[in-house]
């Protein structure tokens, strides 16, 4: 069944309106706009359900001279992704309403959170690659002011530029990926990824016969790879976690770093191969155990939830890596699950630093007595973060096995450290989930101050999508029926019926989840000791941190562009000029070589004497205006100089630029007359250097004007242009005046001579601006 | 020098206000006009400086101690150059009261152009009128301004 345009664009466009209404809102509602948010949210929820069941694509047209359209396909993929984006977003919206309170700029925050929103439901359901990457790039944007919610703190800042730069920079990459698959398919499709998806097989041919199949994989791949935190792009997620905890459980849990293994799941059917599988497998899996790795020997609870995420992520890329059909079906499934655990997760992170006042995991222990619907939440999620059957994390997880094992299987050899790396990586998870765990078990620490019960506010949401887990964990043939089976078919090169369930006798895969949980279980109390040998790896080398790789590149960009600006735009007019002036000949002169342009023939003979004397005397007088002893004398010849050039273009018949010339010569003589008794007489020794260099780009600039002339001037013998043409003939019936100049300017070209007279008026703001300021910075 | 410019300025005035009207068939033009109006202005500074303009001619008293900016006559100059840029947008805007396109790029007719027995009445010349006030206003903006320093 095709979807309807309208509900579709409904739900995108829903979440940007209200963002624009917000600050409106806000001052109607006050803290209680984020109820409004949720309103929002489950609208664009209502409006994406009704929907589910149906395919196909829509469009209306944006840039129809580009080929762009605001293309939107639905089909089981998109509509998970669009159904987590606004059902997480409904739970965050109402959570904010209570732990927002009291908090500054909550407007901005809201409007934000929306915007991100209706973006996020943009990315799900784009098919045009120019819609996708604005989407893409405006959840960037939209992460990047909501982890600086804090403006004043040096941490929030720092953190918000950081995941700006990996993020916008993936974005770029992205980009660059998204023109050669246009440039491929040029004429058939261009942007257009609906009909790249039906003819994928068409596109790779493409790709391949013009060798940009690896390139265009690369580049989508470290995209996604910086969005969804992947290795070694992972560190800007834990730092992101310095934002308000309901954007780290949407946005940084959820959401938008899922954008990345969306956007793979989406390219799947078309890039899938060898090529495929060995980037991403690998690259997903080295996350996982990394990120996992990470997570077991932090000691804030929400860099553990970061680091975990990432893992997660990794595990889904790494799933979508693999070709089976399981490796599929775990991404889509996992993305479902994890949202769940993780946003449920951090949530009841933003609840114990809410009541207790703490993050640090040491500090915390034994809060099961203080907030005991809290507890049976983080029991759910994080048995079913660790993987542990028959928690819905368990059912995923086992379709990664699955499919790492099948691919060990077939290929052989080094493939078998895909099923090994995944079983390590599921151990150490285990193992932080536990640490997770053991903030409500075991004993309560001295120094832990008394509890309050969270407010049903806070604990609602997190309980509502631990309560979705369980349901999923209870009856995960559901789950598979409504969404996920329509997900993995949509991510899948082949459709493929899809069973998630407890094992019922033993396989390899069950083994390995075996492994997973007596391991994890049986290393658990070994975790501090772990935890060191981890550290250990880490602090091996600092320059190995990408952190610090990222700090030390930063510096090294801010050094050069300080130390270009000092060359460049260090606020002397000069060097603006031989910048501006040397760079616009250089590139002309380029544009010339590079063009092969034809050399007229030419000949110095048949001009008119009178013409060649005026000439020469305005090249005497060019020389004598840079030899001038005086001021005076320098602009008395220059003033002949261009009298000279009005006289020439009095012969050469063209008297309105000869009276303009005229007069403005006059005009500049007047005003050298007004100012030159205050230029000073004397200004320094003249520098070699200097008078080299400015010899040199006056000859630059003097020939670069010399070969324009002659390349572009008309010649004696040629026809007339048609433009010219067209002026002269429609001159006088069109424009009703007979001086052609003139008409050309107020009647056919008013459009530029509107523009210069808007010019005429900046420069004399600007001076009266320059002059103001210069007074100002005196008396300071 | 003095007695120069009371002889030149005045036939300098003339003839550019000339070379403004008959600009669309003769050469000439808001731009040329406009600029040759500034240096009559510029003659009389240099010749008798800037108060003379308030004082001389006008009539008028000069508070001394204020700034270049609070002059009466840079004002006069900022308003002149506004007024010369609502003349020439405002002559724009009308072609939209005729169904015609905003002073579009393309080569078709911007202003219309009723045509009497004798007389032509150009609207273009409207737009240059405009073109000719802000060239005035705004080369004598800079002029008294850097003059005044």
């Amino acid at each position: 069944m095709e979807p309807e345009l309208q509900v579709i664009f409904a739900s995108v466009l829903l979440p940007f309106v209200a963002a624009i209404a917000t600050p409106l809102a806000y001052r109607v509602l006050g803290e209680r706009t984020g109820y409004g948010g949720a309103a929002v949210a489950l609208a664009c929820f209502g409006l994406v359900a009704s929907q589910i069941g149906r395919e196909g694509t829509v469009a209306v047209p944006w840039v129809p001279s580009l080929e762009i359209a605001m293309r939107f396909r639905v089909d089981g993929w998109a509509l998970l992704f669009a159904l987590l984006a606004s059902g997480v977003g409904v739970l965050v919206f109402a959570y904010s309403a209570a732990y927002m309170h009291g908090e500054d700029n909550l407007a901005r925050y809201y409007a934000t959170l929306l915007a991100f929103m209706g973006s996020i439901i943009g990315v799900a359901f784009a098919a045009d690659l120019a819609a996708l990457f604005l989407f893409w790039e405006l959840t960037s944007v939209c992460s990047f002011v909501l982890i600086g919610h804090n403006t004043e703190e040096d941490a929030a800042r720092y953190s918000a530029r950081m995941a700006m730069v990996v993020t916008v920079g993936g974005g770029l990459c992205l980009l660059a990926g998204f023109l050669l698959l246009a440039v491929v398919t040029d004429g058939a499709a261009t942007f257009d990824l609906a009909w790249m998806l039906a003819n994928d097989e068409a596109v790779r041919t493409a790709l391949r016969e013009q060798g940009l199949f690896v390139p265009a994989l690369v580049l989508i791949g470290v995209a996604a790879a910086a969005k969804s935190a992947q290795v070694p792009l992972h560190f800007w997620l834990p730092n992101a976690m310095v934002a308000p905890t309901p954007v780290s459980a949407f946005l940084h849990s959820a959401t938008m770093v899922k954008v990345g293994v969306y956007v793979l799941g989406r390219l799947r059917p078309l890039f899938l191969g060898v090529e495929w599988t060995l980037l991403f497998a690998t690259l997903g899996l080295a996350t996982m155990t990394v990120g996992a790795a990470l997570a077991v020997i932090a000691s804030d609870i929400k860099r553990l939830l970061a680091y975990s995420t990432a893992s997660h992520l990794g595990l889904m890329v790494a799933g979508f890596g693999f070709r089976s059909a399981a490796g599929a079906e775990a991404g889509a499934f996992h993305l479902l699950n994890h949202a769940l655990f993780k946003a449920a997760l951090f949530l009841v992170a933003g609840v114990v630093a809410h009541e207790v006042g703490t993050r640090h995991l040491p500090n915390l222990g034994g809060l099961w007595r203080d907030l005991p619907v809290t507890a049976a939440v983080t029991v759910v999620a994080a048995l079913s973060m660790a993987g542990i059957p028959p928690f819905n994390g368990f059912y995923s997880k086992e379709l990664l096995f699955e499919a790492a094992y099948e691919a060990g299987h077939s290929a052989g050899g080094l493939a078998w450290a895909y099923p090994v790396v995944a079983v390590l990586a599921s151990v150490l998870t285990v193992v932080y989930s536990l640490r997770f765990l053991s903030i409500f078990f075991g004993d309560r620490p001295s120094g832990l101050p008394s509890v309050h019960r969270a407010p049903v506010a806070l604990v609602g949401p997190p309980a509502v999508l631990a309560a979705l887990a369980a349901v999923v964990s209870v009856t995960p043939e559901t789950a598979v029926d409504v969404v996920v089976q329509a997900a993995a078919d949509a991510t899948a090169a082949e459709a493929h019926e899809m069973h998630a369930g407890l094992p019922s006798h033993l396989t390899p895969p069950v083994l390995m989840s075996a492994v997973t949980v007596v391991g994890g279980v049986a290393a658990y109390p070994y975790s501090d000791r772990l935890g060191r040998g981890i550290e250990a790896v880490v602090n091996v080398r600092d320059a190995l941190r990408p952190t610090h790789l990222y700090d030390q590149s930063l510096t090294a960009v801010e050094l050069g562009s300080s130390f270009t600006a000092s060359r460049v735009h260090n606020g002397l007019l000069r060097t603006y000029v031989v910048w501006c002036l040397g760079t616009a000949s250089g590139l002309s002169l380029l544009g010339y070589a590079t063009a092969a342009v034809q050399w007229p023939a030419m000949s110095v003979f048949d001009v008119p004497l009178a013409m060649t004397l005026v000439l020469v005397v305005a090249l005497v007088a060019g020389v004598a205006v840079s030899v001038a002893p005086s001021h005076v004398a320098g602009v008395l010849t220059l003033s002949i100089l261009g009298f000279m050039v009005a006289i020439f273009y009095i012969m050469a018949s063209a008297p309105d630029l000869a009276l303009t010339q005229l007069v403005v010569e006059t005009l500049v003589l007047l005003i050298f007359l007004l100012v030159l008794e205050e230029l000073p007489a004397y200004y320094a020794d003249v520098k070699r250097f200097v008078v080299a260099r400015d010899a040199a780009l006056s000859l630059l600039v003097g020939v670069t004007a010399f070969v324009t002339v002659l390349l572009a001037g008309r010649r004696a013998d040629d026809e007339q242009t048609a433009v010219a043409g067209y002026y002269a003939e429609k001159a006088v019936p069109e424009g009703g005046g007979t001086n052609i100049v003139n008409v050309i300017l107020v009647d056919f070209r008013g459009f530029d001579t509107l523009g210069e007279i808007f010019v005429v008026t900046i420069a004399a703001i600007s001076v009266l601006v320059l002059i103001t300021m210069r007074n100002r910075g005196e008396r300071r | 020098m003095k007695t120069t410019a009371r002889i030149v300025v005045p036939i300098v005035l003339v003839v550019a206000v000339s070379l403004l009207l008959q600009g669309h068939n003769l050469p000439g033009g808001g731009f040329i006009g406009g600029v040759l109006t500034t240096a009559a202005f510029a003659l009389i500074y240099v010749a008798y400086g800037l108060d003379y303009l308030e004082i001389g001619v006008l009539g008028r008293e000069v508070e001394s101690g204020t700034g270049i900016f609070e002059h009466r006559s840079v004002t006069a100059y900022k308003r002149t150059f506004v007024f010369g840029l609502a003349v020439a947008v405002g002559s724009g805007l009308a072609a939209l009261a005729f169904d015609e396109p905003f002073l579009t790029q393309t080569y078709t007719i911007v202003e219309h152009v009723p045509i009497y027995h004798e007389i032509e009445l150009a609207s273009a010349l409207v737009f240059d009128v405009g073109v000719y006030f802000v060239v005035v206003g705004g080369l004598l903006t800079i002029l008294s301004v850097v003059g005044g320093e």
